[in-house]
């Protein structure tokens, strides 16, 4: 008898334990995307924190130095996004070279408050009409 | 280069020592079976005296392996992979465990120490040839490793002239001397009670003699993964440039995971001890926490999970997952077979006794122990099944942690007054009516204070709950001595402290954890985190502070290059002191580290970091601006806990009123 109330009360505990535990690792798993990958579903990360890859396109840099904002464009070659970073850029941060954002999209523009720079050597730019290897350029930035 | 000993290269005098410590080992392990099993004295003294040989062979290797640090010799892959020339001295000497192959040479040398020790100190019993064959199974796994899979010792032919040094955020603060040593004098603490719980079960001799005899093994491992954690923050604070202290990294959560499991433990130790309860539960819990060791170790140095600090991918990774599957195999295994005898057969007479406390407190570490693990693998999960790349953000963690957080503290304050089996209500309701008087008193005054948070308004609640708490074990064992006594309270608390060293030091273990859990809450919740502009020469304000960016600075040492800017800061007009937060470029990889500077206060802390470049033709600079409360009270609370583990550690002065129950436990 007072087994099967402990089993019943541990139970309990686990159940409501395991919703906890699926209802915080639900909202707060990050994916990581590209922009084509945005492109095809937004409303699947509407409102969400992703994980933005790609190469920051070349000439689209700026940076404001009174407010400390960051501005640039983030491609995959299949899509192109304005990014909005919080803050200055870190070091070894240029044009053309793999960048990861964090942050969430609003209106159109990602919003980010994290910034990485991602040197890989994996990853080799595609030519001039050469077709974009996505899955290579995902797996460099991860 | 320099060739010690005559001709013979520094790489193969290491590696010779490495092979014959695995041959001494495996020697070891072969008479020690042989010997067990024949209970044969003079096979187990020669067993015993092969774990002693392993250790002499490890040193050798070990001292080999500085000298050829300490000299440059680059002929030597590890020292041509990770040192330096221009490195200073004590950079030389750490360089040992700032990578991979290094690391795993010194945690089979510490672990052959413990072994060592283990072998010429522990009492002779029945476990304890067995304890030592299942330590030298692990140490043959470690030596393997360094022997075959990723040597040290590789002799490179033709040696480069200087190689790259160290990562450089591990170069750049000294903690990197002092963390991965305890982070390793920890796991392997607790490789002692999973080898002589293993022994009990294949000795059929599952009682409490496994758990009294390593006691203070099991205690001293705990004591020093505890500081290790702690370090880490420590060096993550001064490090990493965030002004955060834990990130839920990987490799913090691996940590952190045979901490809990340990923590859960050593409180369910004293359970069977009293009680004769929980046997099994006891070997499960002793098994996963070394479980958990090889699985995290397993985890960050594969590469399968990123990680800042993970040292890259090689072959070790698929050699401590077989490792680590073997562990489970073979600890459950053996369980499993021995179920019939293990399992309790006593129930609880009461959930609210200490006993039902401290199972309650149990499943509660375990559950935080659970939550993290699959936060950690759970993006190993997920992209097996959808091929979506996740990471599991650090709110996860947070959400789930903290509420069962608050659930420990709240049960650390009552399981110690509950008495064993079972509880007298009038006394229990006095003293809860006591603690909830003051929790809500200190719940409020945080109020009153402006704080609105939940989870910091319920920690400084709990905060007084379990002074008081505290208060009332310590008044409830002196009150009656001092009546008897007729002595006077401080030579009856003199008296208590040392003779009730296991008691007292828990008291003061858990006023640390309290101390840590103010930290914690303070530095989480009310932490302020901004970016501002400098220009060099113009004040600005900063919740009270007065920063003044004077000029750049730039500071140029053999090997390293450091540029920062000079910062005064003062408050209330008064000068309080100048910070200099900077970057260092070590030469070598030409990789940078940022070096926050910190003015550290018991209130809060006022915490500057670069962001971005720092140059002679630009009039200001970018810092990031950090002010957090109580941080101090992290690391104050870890020396607190640190002390309370070593106080109850050390040998208890004369007892006169009961026989000293199994002092003859090994001390190191």
């Amino acid at each position: 008898m007072k087994r099967a109330v402990y089993v019943i009360l541990a139970a309990l505990i686990l159940v409501f334990a395991g919703m906890l535990v699926f209802r915080a690792l639900s909202s707060s798993l990050v994916y990581f995307i590209l922009p084509n990958e945005y492109a095809q579903d937004p409303l699947q990360y509407d409102g969400r924190r992703i994980r933005l890859g790609g190469i920051v396109e070349t000439g689209s840099v700026a940076f404001d130095n009174d407010d400390l904002r960051l501005t640039f464009q983030v491609t995959d070659s299949l899509q192109t996004y304005p990014v909005r970073h919080g803050g200055t850029p870190p070091e070894l941060f240029q044009e053309n070279t793999g960048v990861v954002v964090e942050g969430r999209f609003e209106d159109g523009v990602f919003v980010s408050d994290n910034l990485l720079v991602k040197h890989s050597e994996v990853y080799q730019a595609p030519k001039p009409g050469e077709a974009v290897d996505i899955e290579a350029l995902k797996d460099s930035l991860q | 280069m320099i060739g010690v000993g005559g001709g013979i290269s520094l790489a193969t005098l290491g590696g010779a020592c490495v092979f014959l410590a695995l041959a001494l080992a495996l020697y070891a392990l072969i008479t020690g079976v042989a010997g067990a099993l024949r209970r044969d004295a003079r096979l187990q003294t020669s067993a015993r005296m092969a774990a002693v040989a392993v250790f002499l062979a490890l040193t050798a290797a070990v001292f080999v392996m500085e000298v050829a640090l300490l000299n440059d010799d680059f002929s030597v892959s590890y020292v041509a992979e990770h040192s330096r020339i221009a490195s200073p001295v004590w950079v030389k000497v750490v360089t040992l465990w700032a990578a991979l192959e290094g690391s795993i040479l010194l945690w089979g040398w510490l672990l052959s120490g413990y072994t060592a020790a283990l072998a010429v100190t522990a009492p002779n019993t029945v476990l304890r040839p067995w304890a030592l064959v299942v330590m030298q199974g692990v140490q043959i796994f470690f030596l393997g490793v360094t022997a075959i899979a990723a040597s040290p010792f590789r002799l490179l032919v033709n040696p480069p002239l200087d190689g790259p040094g160290p990562n450089p955020l591990l170069q750049n603060h000294w903690m990197m001397a002092v963390h991965p040593v305890l982070m390793y004098l920890g796991f392997v603490g607790l490789t002692v009670p999973f080898a002589y719980a293993m022994a009990a079960l294949i000795t059929r001799q599952p009682g409490v003699t496994w758990m009294t005899q390593t006691r203070r093994w099991t205690l001293t491992g705990w004591g020093f993964l505890s500081a290790a954690i702690i370090a880490g923050g420590w060096w993550s604070y001064e490090v990493l440039g965030w002004g955060g202290f834990w990130a839920w990294d990987p490799v913090e959560n691996v940590s952190f995971l045979p901490w809990l499991t340990a923590t859960a433990f050593i409180h369910s130790v004293q359970v069977q001890e009293r009680r004769r309860m929980l046997k099994g539960w006891n070997l499960l819990l002793v098994a996963l926490t070394f479980s958990l060791t090889i699985l995290g170790t397993f985890l960050t140095r594969s590469g399968i999970v990123s990680s800042v600090h993970a040292f890259g991918d090689g072959p070790v990774g698929p050699l401590f997952l077989g490792f680590f599957v073997l562990v489970v195999l073979f600890s459950f295994g053996l369980i499993a077979l021995r179920w019939d005898q293990v399992r309790d057969r006593a129930e609880l007479d009461d959930p609210v006794s200490r006993e039902g406390a401290f199972l309650l407190g149990n499943i509660f570490f375990l559950a935080i122990a659970f939550a993290v693990l699959l936060g950690t693998i759970f993006p190993l999960i997920v992209e097996a099944i959808t091929g979506d790349k996740v990471t599991v953000g650090a709110p996860f963690f947070d959400q789930v942690s903290v509420p069962i957080w608050m659930a420990i503290f709240l049960l650390m304050g009552i399981g110690p007054l509950l008495p064993w089996r079972k509880a007298e209500g009038h006394s229990l309701r006095r003293n809860l009516s006591w603690m909830g008087l003051v929790a809500l008193l200190a719940g409020l005054t945080a109020f009153l204070l402006g704080m609105r948070l939940i989870y910091p308004l319920i920690t400084v609640a709990l905060a007084g709950w379990n002074l008081v708490s505290v208060a009332l074990l310590l008044h409830g064992a002196l009150a009656p001595r001092i009546r008897l006594a007729n002595r006077s309270a401080v030579s009856v608390f003199r008296q208590y402290a040392f003779e009730s060293r296991r008691r007292f030091g828990s008291m003061i273990v858990h006023l640390g954890v309290v101390v840590i859990a103010l930290g914690v809450m303070a530095a989480s919740g009310y932490r302020v985190d901004q970016q501002m502009r400098f220009d060099f020469g113009e004040p600005v304000e900063f919740r009270g502070y007065t920063l003044t960016a004077i000029e750049p600075f730039e500071d140029r040492t053999p090997g390293r290059l450091t540029s920062g800017a000079i910062v005064e800061v003062a408050r209330d007009g008064r000068d309080i002191t100048t910070l200099r937060p900077r970057i260092n470029i070590f030469g070598g990889n030409q990789q940078s580290a940022p070096t926050p500077d910190v003015l550290y206060t018991p209130w809060h802390d006022l915490y500057l970091s670069l962001a971005g470049d720092v140059s002679e033709d630009q009039n200001f600079v970018v810092l990031r601006v950090v002010q957090s409360p109580l941080v101090i009270w992290i690391w104050l609370g870890g020396l607190i806990l640190a002390f309370g583990t070593v106080w109850s550690l050390l040998p208890q002065t004369k007892r006169a009123e009961r026989p000293a129950t199994n002092d003859a436990t090994v001390r190191i």
